[in-house]
This record gives structure tokens, C-alpha cells and sequence, in this order.
């Protein structure tokens, strides 16, 4: 999750039309370019080795039966497809209820906070600094944190819940109980970049836009629904659609907290994918179930790159 | 921004309602709660955690679940391990990655847009996918269970980031520089190690930084190419304490904040880099 906070200005960077300054070719000769370009290869070189190439080559895995354990292989075609397909759908929906709670609860959490926190207040920046505490920490801290908490016999939740009198909760032993407490760790986990990305774009307010509207009578609710809410709207939509993609591929969270379970109730991709490599040692069938992923990627990618697209135009 | 800013304070920042605070508190106990508990649960002792009148804060205070931690071999590996790797990762990223960004900033090739649009994909690219293949590929290659393994994976993945952040901030030097350095007669390489990276010294850090968080949280890849003696402190926690039956709570809170706390430090330090960050970049426009 760390990166997340300065991608979407590297995003931003990145799309942006290459621009003609004047004066820079003059002075740069083909000498120079050839330079600039020989001085990118060792990250370009590293990208594809270690992430282009692995993609591609996990598409001819996918084709073979092929073990963790021993290293010949036996092709059988699209069998392992056929295989894993029924899986696969069971684990796509388990993964989209995931992802897509693991982004709503974040999102309107964090954009509630920063409306909160941009409001003239004693000790906002104290708060707005403690409140970064739960990105900071390792995924794998948050999920022992939230599984102590949520802990059926000793947890505090349960704790808490019988001192004031109401009955105890049993979170990670059922289905439901365990797709909500993976959220819940998620949500607490994500909520801080999404306030802060927030706070920055609220400090971008048109100032002269709300005066002209608060002189013109226009109400507090009225110059919030009208001016705030579509400045905001945008890069929060941005900053959730990249939040969902990396829920997508969520892998410590549910691991540490449940392990897939109980049963298979909160077994999304990543972690059936891991299972199937190094816990069954089903290599080619988890390369088959990662292709299938990944298409579903690009379509998820496309829409971001869309959002990014659009939002760079304006 | 900077004009009207008497009325225009007051409009964009209006006093909190009664119900405004309200949420605040709640939202804000939601966020911090957890942090108290995970603070004083490490302080905790074991029979206090799961007695029946087991308190709410740490009543007889101990220091034993941290002092356990230190005289725990395997932990103390992976707390090694985890500074090895993770320094490795950001040293390498900032290297390969600042030489990309100058490289992207001030010079225009053919292939400069596929690349960026390379690494701006690239981002989105979730580990577990690439698991199998990598495995597979550093078996082969003989770099299977080696902190090399850990560092150039994380490095891969860490190399966006790094990119997109520093090519926003040598975007901002003047090509004038470069100009009179190559008028002094300074070697390209020489252009680039002595001038640029020397004026982006507040990048560098905070992009290394990042780069280390990135290595020092990842539990997927730590898990899975390290094997168990070069493992960082992710997946040295998870195997420490995930075991059948009920786990020593108060221990892995105490694990958990040794973990956290480097991190922690980072963030102090780098906070006001932090800021300024997103706000020459997210805010724009």
C-alpha cells in the first residue's frame, strides 16, 4: 500500500503529453539522446526480467502440468483451465465482495475525515498526523492486531461488548463474521492515504469560486454540493479505483488474519493462487488461474488508465 | 490561493457543528483505538491477557514480551534480515531508478512513452501474479533463497514509485544547469552524479525511504523466495506465531511494535518531505 500515495502524482507525471520546450533541442544533439537512452536500460532491463517476462511466461505454464516439487513438465493444453474454471469463479467472487467493501469503507471514511479535518480546529494537524499511524504499519501487523481484537474468547471486541452488557460476536469462526473482520483490518488499514490525498485536494478548493457563491447567498450545503463535491469528485474517484486494484491482489491481510477460511469463505485469488503453487505444489494450475486474473487486470487497468485520461484533460 | 484569504479561510474552513465533532471523535476513535490496544496489549502479561478480570491497560506493567523477542534467535534473524533487505532495496531502487528519471526528465528518445506507460502499468501488477514465474525463474537461476532475490524483486516493484517521484522533482531543475556543466566540459555521467542527483538530495532520501518500507512490509515474497533463514520480519512473525491452538497475544503485540517501529521513525523523518510530495504533485490541477 505504501507507494499508493505518491502514485497519483507519478500517475499524472506519467500521461502527460510530452512537452515541447523551447530550447532544449537545440542544445541536446542525437549524442544526447542516445545517452539518455542507454542510462534507461538497467531499469527497463530489470522491469522486464523480473516483471514483463514473468507474465508472459507464466501463459506457457499455464499450458503444462507441472509440479513445485520436480522439474519435468507434461503439456496438456487448455486442461488446466478446464480444471481450475469453477474455482476460479467461486474465488472472483469472493475476491470482488472483498475488494470492493475493502474500497468503499476506506473511501467514505477517508473523505469524511478530511471534510472533518479541514475545518478550523484545535489540534487538527496532531490528529491529522496520528491518523497516519495505521498506514504506517506493516499489513501483516494489522492483520495480528485485528485478529487479537476480534479474538473469539480473548479478544477485547468481546471483552467490550459483554461489560456494557450485549451478547458476544464470534467474528473469525463464521463466514460472514470473517469477510466482515478482513474488511474491517483493510479499511482501518487504507483510510489514512485516502484522507490525506483528500485533505490536499480540499486544500485546492476554488477560494474565489465559494466567496463569489457565499456574496450570491449560496447556502453552506449548497456551496458544498456545487463546488466542493465536484472539485473532490474526480481524484477520489481515481484514488478508488487504485485502491480497488490493489485490494484485488490483496495477499496479507486475509492470510495472516484467516488463511482463506473458514472453510473457503474469504479465499480470494492471491491467496488460492498462493495455495494452489506452494501449498499443493499445482504450478501449472495456479499459472492458469493467474492468466485468468490477469485478463481480468487489463480490463481494470483500462478503466483506470480511462479515469487518469480523463481527469488529466480537464 | 493567497488572495481573499480572511473571508476565504472562513469559507473553506468553516467551524466544525456539534455533529461534525461528534463523528470526528468517533471516526478518530476507530483510527487510534486499535493503536492504544496494540501498545498496551505488548505491555501486557501472558495470564493477564486471558483472565477473567483481564483489564483494559496494563495494570502491572511489563517489559518481558520485548526482552522475549530479543532472546529469540529465529526473530533476531529475521530482524536482521529485514535491515539487510531492505536497506539493499532502497539503495538499489534510488540508483537504478534516479538515473531513469533523469533520463526520462531531460531527454527525449524514441520508446520514452512506452516506457513510462511500461511503468505506469507496471504498478498495477499485483505480487501473487508474478510469484510462480519469479520463483521459478530465481530457482534456475540459482538466486532462489538469497537476499539478492528479495532485493531485485522488491526493487522491480518498488522502481515506479521511484521513477515517477523523482522525474517530478528533476523535472524542476533548470536545464540551464546542465547546459553550463556540459560548457564546463563535465562528462555526461559525471553531469549526472555531480549536478542533478546532488541537487535532489530531499528526492533521494524520500524515494530511498519509501523503497524501504516497501522491502521492510512485504510478507508475499518474503514468504516465498527467502526461505527460512534469510526471511524478513513479515514472514518470520507470521511463522513465529501462527500455530495451532492459542497464540502468546501479548508477545506477537510486542513483535508487532519492534516491527512497526522503524517504520515509524521513517515517517517522523520523512513527513515533511511527505507533505510537500503530494502537494507539488496530487494537487496539482
Amino acid at each position: 500500500m505504501q507507494q499508493a500515495i505518491l502514485e497519483r502524482p507519478a500517475t499524472r507525471e506519467a500521461t502527460e503529453p510530452t512537452e515541447p520546450r523551447s530550447g532544449r533541442r537545440s542544445t541536446l544533439g542525437a549524442k544526447d539522446r542516445t545517452f539518455g537512452f542507454m542510462i534507461a536500460l538497467p531499469a527497463v532491463l530489470l522491469f522486464l526480467v523480473i516483471a514483463i517476462y514473468p507474465l508472459v511466461s507464466s501463459i506457457g505454464t499455464s499450458l503444462y502440468d507441472q509440479s513445485l516439487l520436480t522439474p519435468d513438465r507434461t503439456f496438456v493444453g487448455f486442461d488446466n483451465y478446464v480444471a481450475i474454471f469453477g474455482e476460479f469463479m467461486a474465488r472472483l467472487g469472493t475476491t470482488l465482495t472483498f475488494a470492493t467493501l475493502a474500497t468503499i469503507f476506506p473511501v467514505l471514511l477517508g473523505v469524511a475525515l478530511a471534510v472533518l479535518l479541514n475545518a478550523r480546529l484545535r489540534g487538527r494537524n496532531i490528529l491529522r498526523g496520528t491518523l497516519m499511524l495505521p498506514w504506517l504499519l506493516p499489513g501483516v501487523v494489522v492483520s495480528f492486531l485485528w485478529a487479537w481484537i476480534f479474538n473469539d474468547s480473548y479478544g477485547v471486541l468481546n471483552h467490550l461488548l459483554t461489560m456494557v452488557g450485549l451478547p458476544e460476536v464470534s467474528m473469525l469462526g463464521n463466514p460472514t463474521g470473517a469477510m466482515a473482520a478482513v474488511v474491517i483490518a483493510k479499511t482501518w488499514h487504507s483510510f489514512p492515504w485516502i484522507m490525506v490525498v483528500a485533505l490536499s485536494v480540499l486544500q485546492t478548493l476554488p477560494a474565489e469560486q465559494l466567496e463569489a457563491a457565499t456574496i450570491d447567498g449560496a447556502t453552506r450545503s449548497q456551496r458544498f454540493r456545487y463546488i466542493s463535491l465536484p472539485h473532490i469528485v474526480g481524484p477520489v474517484a481515481l484514488v478508488a479505483t487504485l485502491e480497488f486494484i490493489y485490494n484485488f491482489g490483496n495477499f496479507d491481510t486475509i492470510f495472516v488474519m484467516t488463511g482463506g477460511g473458514p472453510g473457503d469463505s474469504t479465499t480470494t485469488l492471491a491467496v488460492s493462487l498462493y495455495q494452489l503453487a506452494f501449498g499443493s505444489y499445482e504450478l501449472g494450475k495456479a499459472s492458469a488461474m493467474g492468466v485468468l486474473w490477469l485478463i481480468l487486470l487489463a480490463i481494470i487497468s483500462s478503466a483506470y488508465l480511462l479515469l487518469n485520461r480523463r481527469l488529466e484533460k480537464r | 490561493m493567497s488572495h481573499g484569504r480572511d473571508i476565504g479561510e472562513a469559507i473553506i474552513r468553516p467551524r466544525l457543528s456539534i455533529p461534525g465533532r461528534l463523528g470526528l471523535i468517533l471516526l478518530a476513535l476507530f483510527g487510534l483505538l486499535p493503536i492504544y490496544w496494540l501498545t498496551s496489549t505488548a505491555f501486557m502479561k501472558k495470564e493477564a491477557v486471558f483472565a477473567l478480570d483481564r483489564p483494559l491497560f496494563p495494570v502491572d506493567p511489563t517489559l518481558d514480551n520485548f526482552i522475549g523477542f530479543f532472546q529469540n534467535d529465529a526473530l533476531l534473524q529475521a530482524l536482521a534480515n529485514s535491515f539487510i533487505v531492505s536497506t539493499g532495496t532502497a539503495v538499489l531502487s534510488v540508483l537504478v531508478g534516479g538515473i531513469m528519471a533523469y533520463s526520462l526528465s531531460k531527454f527525449r528518445y524514441r520508446g520514452r512513452n512506452a516506457i513510462m506507460f511500461m511503468f505506469l502499468i507496471g504498478q498495477l501488477i499485483p505480487g501473487a501474479l508474478l510469484l510462480i514465474s519469479l520463483y521459478l525463474m530465481l530457482s534456475s537461476a540459482g538466486l532462489l533463497y538469497t537476499y539478492t532475490a528479495l532485493i531485485i524483486s522488491f526493487t522491480t516493484f518498488t522502481l515506479p514509485l521511484v521513477v515517477f517521484l523523482l522525474k517530478g522533482i528533476i523535472d524542476g531543475l533548470p536545464d540551464d544547469i546542465l547546459e553550463a556543466a556540459k560548457v564546463d566540459g563535465l562528462s555526461r555521467i559525471a553531469t549526472m552524479f555531480q549536478i542533478v542527483f546532488p541537487l535532489v538530495v530531499p528526492g533521494l532520501i524520500t524515494a530511498a525511504m519509501f523503497a524501504f518500507m516497501r522491502g521492510w512490509s512485504d510478507l508475499l515474497f518474503a514468504l516465498t523466495l527467502a526461505g527460512p533463514d534469510k526471511q524478513t520480519l513479515p514472514a518470520g512473525l507470521t511463522q513465529a506465531f501462527i500455530r495451532e491452538g492459542t497464540a502468546d497475544w501479548p508477545a506477537l503485540m510486542a513483535a508487532s511494535l519492534i516491527t512497526s517501529l522503524p517504520l515509524a521513525i521513517i515517517f517522523i523523518l520523512l513527513q515533511r518531505y511527505f507533505v510537500s510530495g503530494l502537494a507539488s504533485g496530487a494537487v496539482k490541477g
